[in-house]
């Protein structure tokens, strides 16, 4: 099954570079740089589902206790983290010839520059605590936090950087997004979160196996 | 606008050694507990064995001389140097 | 719960008196940080008096479970019977009473050292205190039992709890820095909103998973 997942995730990233290499267009205003998009605007989408669905193992964990619920709740957060750690890098290569700034403070950035911090702390948590059982437990509260926390950080990020600007949520030019450019994006989408979720469930059973050999 | 194709380049090169970074670790963890696993079995075996051996030997003994032979077995978990199999067949 | 920590806290004094020598001593930080220059000190003033609440809410909120820790207590709040919410509701009263005595000061040296002009903005003020310092003690108090029994306890309670503070700091800072030059309460509503929506949430989570941290 995971191994079958492996190979889906495989062919989905060729077909993810055939659509965003081959079939996609040069964009216009913006040159064949945008073509970073295609890697770094569905690592973003694949590393908030990992953390939902951290979110609902966490919740899983402490109403049910299965140890398969807390495996799942740190595999997603880990997996979570690479992907936003792959955004936020693709991103600064991608700002550095069109901003010409490896960073800036823009809102989008900022929120989620801290909720990767966020979830560096979740992980670090998990580390720092010796008792198995307990680990998970904390590691689930902090968890169910984090998560829930992201829309506030989004807001209030948001509000910070433009206040008393009309809000545009969505990207500048998304409802004028060509339907190649938005078919490569999802096609991207979908080898990205087969490839995550081929991570999560490898990391899950080795955490498993982890537990087998200590105890 | 130029193209800035090695930006491109960097990008999906930096992405591929992440991700493959991180299966790589997976891969190389797995392996490390399947090794770990295979000798921790045998050597647990080797330990009762060791122990069946001890008790054997030390049957009609009195309590001191075993109490003065018990750390070292313990402390060396492997069998009895009678018990080995010859280096050479 | 609130009662005998605040008695032992009255009795020992203690923090409280650590924690005024250090807004104390912040003060002078920030001023030799930052030079004599008072426009670019007016201009930054917000930030100061929240980074100045949010550190010393830190050192408080960081021994809230240190007395249980080192007179071994933990096991009897493990043992303590009925409902474990009510330890973090007394733990976080404590905690708050704590942080209102030490921010009441430093707002009051602030206000002297530099020059800043309360005015009529007081009461619109004391409600963003008061809401960011509801927000920052009830995610606190939850993160400093989990931290506890955690290795490098000191480091890592910050390292938790900063990044998660990040909206309410963000929130109490601009409705600060609105309030002190004089804009309406109506200015800040989207904020205060803000702000009492973060509080629901770190509330509830602490009233519902204190029991599952207090388990063992």
């Amino acid at each position: 099954m995971t191994t079958l997942l492996g190979w889906l995730s495989g062919l989905g990233l060729v077909a993810g570079l055939v659509m965003g290499f081959g079939v996609a267009p040069r964009e216009v205003t913006q040159g064949n740089v945008q073509r970073i998009m295609y890697l770094h605007v569905p690592a973003v989408w694949v590393a908030y589902l990992a953390f939902m669905a951290g979110f609902v193992a966490s919740i899983a964990y402490l109403a049910r206790r299965r140890p398969g619920a807390d495996r799942l709740a740190h595999a997603a957060c880990e997996v979570g983290t690479l992907f936003l750690g792959v955004n936020i890098a693709t991103g600064a290569i991608w700002g550095k010839p069109t901003w010409g700034t490896w960073w800036t403070w823009d809102a989008r950035l900022t929120s989620v520059a801290v909720v990767f911090v966020m979830f560096l702390a979740y992980l670090l948590l998990r580390g720092a605590i010796d008792d198995h059982d307990r680990a998970g437990r904390y590691a689930a509260v902090l968890g169910i936090v984090a998560t829930l926390n992201i829309p506030l950080v989004h807001f209030s990020v948001y509000w910070w950087r433009t206040l008393h600007q009309p809000p545009s949520l969505l990207k500048p030019g998304s409802s004028t997004m060509p339907s190649v450019i938005l078919t490569a994006l999802l096609v991207n989408f979908a080898a990205l979160a087969l490839l995550g979720a081929y991570f999560i469930a490898r990391r899950a059973r080795l955490l498993a196996a982890e537990e087998e050999a200590l105890a | 606008m130029p193209d800035n194709w090695t930006y491109v380049a960097a990008a999906y090169a930096l992405a591929a050694v992440v991700f493959g970074a991180y299966w790589l670790r997976l891969g190389r963890r797995e392996r490390e507990l399947a090794t770990l696993a295979a000798p921790r079995g045998n050597r647990g075996a080797a330990r009762t064995e060791a122990g069946a051996v001890r008790t054997d030997s030390n049957a009609g003994r009195p309590d001191h001389t075993s109490r003065s032979q018990a750390p070292s077995t313990t402390a060396h978990p492997r069998p009895e140097p009678a018990s080995r199999p010859p280096l050479q067949p | 719960m609130a009662w005998k920590d605040l008695l032992v806290e009255r009795r020992s004094k203690e923090t409280l008196n650590a924690l005024l020598f250090f807004s104390l001593a912040l003060l002078f930080v920030f001023q030799f940080a930052l030079g004599p220059d008072r426009e670019r000190l007016a201009a930054v003033l917000p930030g100061l008096l929240w980074l100045g609440f949010i550190l010393s809410g830190v050192l408080g909120l960081g021994r809230a479970f240190l007395v249980e820790h080192q007179n071994d207590c933990w096991e009897a709040l493990l043992l303590t019977p009925g409902d474990k919410s009510a330890i973090y509701l007394g733990k976080l009263a404590g905690s708050l009473v704590l942080m209102a005595v030490v921010e009441t000061l430093m707002l009051a040296l602030f206000v002297v050292f530099f020059n800043v002009e309360l005015g009529g903005a007081l009461p619109g003020l004391a409600l963003v205190i008061a809401l960011g310092t509801i927000g920052i003690a009830a995610v606190g108090t939850l993160f400093a039992a989990m931290t506890a029994q955690a290795r490098a306890r000191e480091l890592l309670f910050p390292v938790l709890l900063l990044p998660v503070l990040v909206p309410v700091l963000l929130g109490t800072v601009k409705a600060t820095e609105a309030l002190l030059l004089h804009e309406p309460l109506a200015a800040v509503a989207h904020w205060l909103k803000l702000l009492a929506a973060a509080d629901v949430v770190y509330l509830a989570i602490g009233l519902l998973t204190f029991d599952v941290i207090l388990e063992g």
